[in-house]
């Protein structure tokens, strides 16, 4: 098991290094950040400062070299625009971010799992064509436009909640409904198919036979079993959910790295874009890594050798 | 609904009603599109920085935007002794928050900083005609200038004095994080992206804003969660709304919607420069675009009348050098169709048309309207959507030629707009020796009628060169808790709090 473990996190840091290149090509190829950061009537000796100060004028694998030598050691350069250490500003968002996805996570494993198994507990009856019809337009759904719309229900006509912002757990209320309630669709409707699939195998059967009640029966022995592609999705969607933080951190005003993510890109603020992706991309391996560590829990066939 | 439902329902609503109470009715939030970088206001040159960063750090002058005219601050007056020597004379008994005094030697030090583009790359422009400044003693500091400027007191209301012992010891960066000023207000905390705190300096030297015991600056940067956070009371004010939101407000009785003519003005570039070889090297073709689009369409469809005609000029109707005789080209798409046959064009051509996506307030859709209107004109329009940082990029390499939409905000004087027309600036579309010379002596001429009138010539000409096809000035809207009283902001974004009341 040790081994294993080490052996995928050896194979991590080929990826991470791919994740270096990547995110330093795809923000230098966006062009020169001098233009959108000082105004248009900054003269040219002030450009040629600016330029000079961070490393711009050098050729382009110069500025990859030093950058990948710094970035490995945790250092990705000053933020262009707010002159401090990009991963210090990343690290100080992060608290905000991470407290929303874990509600959105939270919400989506207390919501999403228990109503795919009631819908397929219940196939064909009203409560699981409610349930499919529902997550069906969670998933149409754009999130920016369900958060406009629960501001303004929630917050503006029914004054319940705030519009944005952090502080309260009110305040957490309508970013974490927002950003789990494509995750929850998906989550119920993988649950509902994996869960059809375990109910009509003969050890259900089996158990069903020997007098086991119908909550052991579904709730230990096919939940069980039907949760391994349900995790495996979980694990995937860990991008979504990040990705999902740019748009809800900024209709809500939350203070954390995906609003930092979007005024960065907007700012051609190179430092800290790559040091988004790198911890975003560390997060999104790391988070796998466990959940394949978790088969082995949910399923004692699956061991790692 | 059962009983226990019921309970559960009112015990809820009854705690949000609580968690939900509005701040203290001597907190004023404000909503601005993001949070400051850095709270010294010589740091940058965006609004939303230095809306927050001189409500601690002050001037010494201000421009009052309900007169337009440069008022002392700091400082009590200037008087020239040569063309490029001024005296400056300071206010007594003020002082930082931490105890250091504003004086001479704070002057002296701030004037260092201001002109040293290395570290106030922002303003290098402005300040570039500064050689520097020597203390005459405690509150008078002669100010040397390399050049006559006509522009000083605009350049005076953009110079902020910081305490120089605890800027040296802090330096640049950590002074903005923490500033320390002279202002009615200082900085209580600071979360972030989430919140700015302010609270009302015990020892301001003035008259301090009345009813403010606090200000609160929320970064929110979605439209309609300003709006949203207005209409609810969490936000006192909100800075750029939408103009789509305006109906909605104008009938709200605890809201007030303040529209302020900003400083930006759009246009269409028209690029008759050598390298740019083509019809619209021809002035009757660049007259003919003018003619061809409808602005007050423009204005009336999509922005609900929240935008303000140019009257045929890149002036303002308040700014020295405005021609009351320059008119807006009317609409009209025949005369627009003689023009083009007179210039050899009876068919009409295709060109380029570029135009950002996202930069400006339904930037595109403008652009799309004029294509559709230059159409009928015969001229096919062929629009190339750029994304922000693209188009600021073609901007300054003139690459967006030869013909673009852009609205550009130089700052209050006619010579920083004029001087985007003369032939070497990068940014312009024509090089035109009349026009060089009118904009040249415009930036020496310290006599104010004279200049008047050198501006005044250069708009009629400008007016028949047609550079650009003159589109409309923006209006910036915010929204304002309507126990805000005396509240109004500046063309370019700027809030100050001086002589405004926050009733109870």
């Amino acid at each position: 098991m040790l081994q294993y473990i080490l052996r995928r996190l050896i194979l991590t840091v080929p990826v991470l290094f791919g994740i270096l290149v990547v995110s330093f090509a795809l923000t230098h190829l966006s062009g020169d950040p001098t233009d959108l950061i000082l105004p248009p009537d900054a003269t040219d000796a002030a450009r040629e400062a600016f330029r000079k100060l961070h490393g711009l004028d050098q050729p382009i694998w110069v500025q990859f070299t030093q950058f990948a030598l710094h970035a490995m050691q945790g250092d990705f350069g000053n933020s262009l625009r707010f002159n401090e250490p990009a991963l210090k500003l990343v690290m100080d968002r992060m608290a905000a971010t991470t407290e929303l996805a874990l509600a959105a996570m939270a919400l989506t494993l207390l919501i999403g799992v228990p109503s795919g198994v009631w819908a397929a507990y219940r196939r064909n009856t009203l409560a699981d064509i409610t349930v499919r019809g529902t997550t069906l337009v969670g998933q149409a759904m754009p999130s920016f436009y369900l958060g406009i719309l629960s501001i303004i229900v929630f917050a503006v006509w029914l004054r319940w909640l705030p519009t944005g912002g952090r502080g309260t757990w009110w305040h957490l209320v309508l970013p974490a409904t927002t950003l789990s309630f494509q995750l929850i669709a998906l989550i119920a409707r993988v649950t509902r198919s994996c869960m059809l699939d375990v109910l009509g195998q003969d050890y259900i059967r089996t158990a069903r036979a020997k007098g086991l009640g119908e909550t052991t029966v579904v709730w230990l022995h096919a939940l069980r079993n039907a949760f391994i592609p349900v995790l495996t999705v979980i694990g995937l969607q860990v991008g979504f959910l990040m990705g999902g933080v740019v748009v809800t951190e900024t209709v809500f005003s939350w203070p954390g790295v995906g609003r930092l993510a979007i005024q960065a890109i907007y700012a051609r603020d190179f430092p800290v874009v790559q040091a988004i992706v790198f911890l975003f991309a560390l997060i999104f391996v790391v988070v796998n890594l466990i959940v394949d560590l978790l088969y082995a829990v949910l399923d004692p066939r699956i061991s790692y050798r | 609904m059962s009983f226990c439902w019921k309970s559960t329902v009112a015990a809820a609503a009854f705690s949000t009603a609580i968690v939900l109470t509005p701040a203290a009715a001597t907190t004023l939030t404000i909503a601005q599109n993001f949070d400051p970088q850095t709270l010294w206001p010589n740091g940058t040159t965006a609004s939303d920085n230095l809306n927050a960063g001189s409500a601690i750090v002050e001037s010494l002058f201000w421009q009052d935007p309900r007169t337009g005219k440069v008022e002392p601050l700091l400082a009590t007056g200037y008087e020239m002794e040569t063309p490029t020597t001024f005296i400056l004379r300071l206010r007594e008994d003020v002082g930082f928050t931490n105890g250091e005094p504003m004086d001479a030697d704070a002057v002296v030090h701030s004037i260092a900083i201001f002109i040293d583009p290395e570290k106030t790359p922002a303003y290098a422009r402005v300040a570039e005609p500064f050689a520097g400044a020597e203390k005459i003693d405690a509150l008078t500091v002669r100010v040397t200038l390399k050049y006559p400027y006509p522009p000083l007191e605009l350049a005076l209301s953009q110079i902020h004095v910081v305490p120089p012992k605890l800027w040296t010891e802090m330096g640049l960066e950590a002074y903005g994080q923490a500033p320390v000023g002279t202002g009615p207000y200082k900085l209580t905390s600071w979360a972030r992206d989430d919140k700015l705190v302010m609270e009302r300096n015990p020892d301001y030297w003035g008259e301090a804003p009345v009813g403010i015991d606090e200000i609160v600056w929320r970064p929110v940067p979605d439209d309609a969660a300003r709006f949203a956070g207005l209409v609810t009371g969490e936000f006192q004010i909100a800075k750029d709304l939408s103009v789509s939101v305006a109906p909605a407000l104008e009938g709200q009785a605890d809201v007030t919607l303040v529209p302020v003519p900003s400083y930006r003005i759009y246009q269409i570039g028209l690029s008759s420069l050598p390298k740019d070889q083509g019809p619209l090297q021809d002035k009757r073709v660049r007259q003919a675009v003018n003619y061809a689009i409808d602005k007050q369409a423009i204005i009336e469809s999509l922005f609900f009348g929240k935008a303000e005609p140019l009257h045929g000029q890149v002036l303002r109707q308040p700014q020295l050098g405005f021609n009351p005789s320059v008119a807006d080209y009317p609409h009209d798409p025949e005369k627009a169709k003689a023009l083009l046959a007179e210039a050899g064009y009876p068919d009409g051509f295709s060109i380029p048309f570029k135009c950002p996506s996202g930069r400006y307030a339904q930037d595109r859709e403008v652009c799309e309207a004029v294509a559709g209107m230059l159409s009928e004109a015969g001229i096919k329009a062929e629009m190339v959507a750029l994304e922000p940082g693209e188009f600021l990029r073609q901007l300054r390499t003139m690459e967006l030629a030869p013909m673009y939409f852009v609205g550009l905000a130089p700052q209050d004087d006619p010579s920083f707009q004029a001087s985007q027309f003369l032939s070497d600036w990068r940014y312009s579309p024509i090089a035109n020796p009349q026009m060089d010379a009118l904009i040249n002596a415009g930036a020496m001429e310290m006599d104010v009628e004279k200049r008047r009138k050198i501006y005044q010539d250069l708009m009629a000409l400008m007016h028949d060169e047609a550079p650009i096809a003159f589109l409309y000035g923006g209006i910036d809207l915010y929204g304002t808790t309507a126990r805000l009283k005396n509240f109004l902001p500046r063309g370019d974004g700027r809030m100050y709090f001086y002589g405004v009341t926050l009733d109870e």
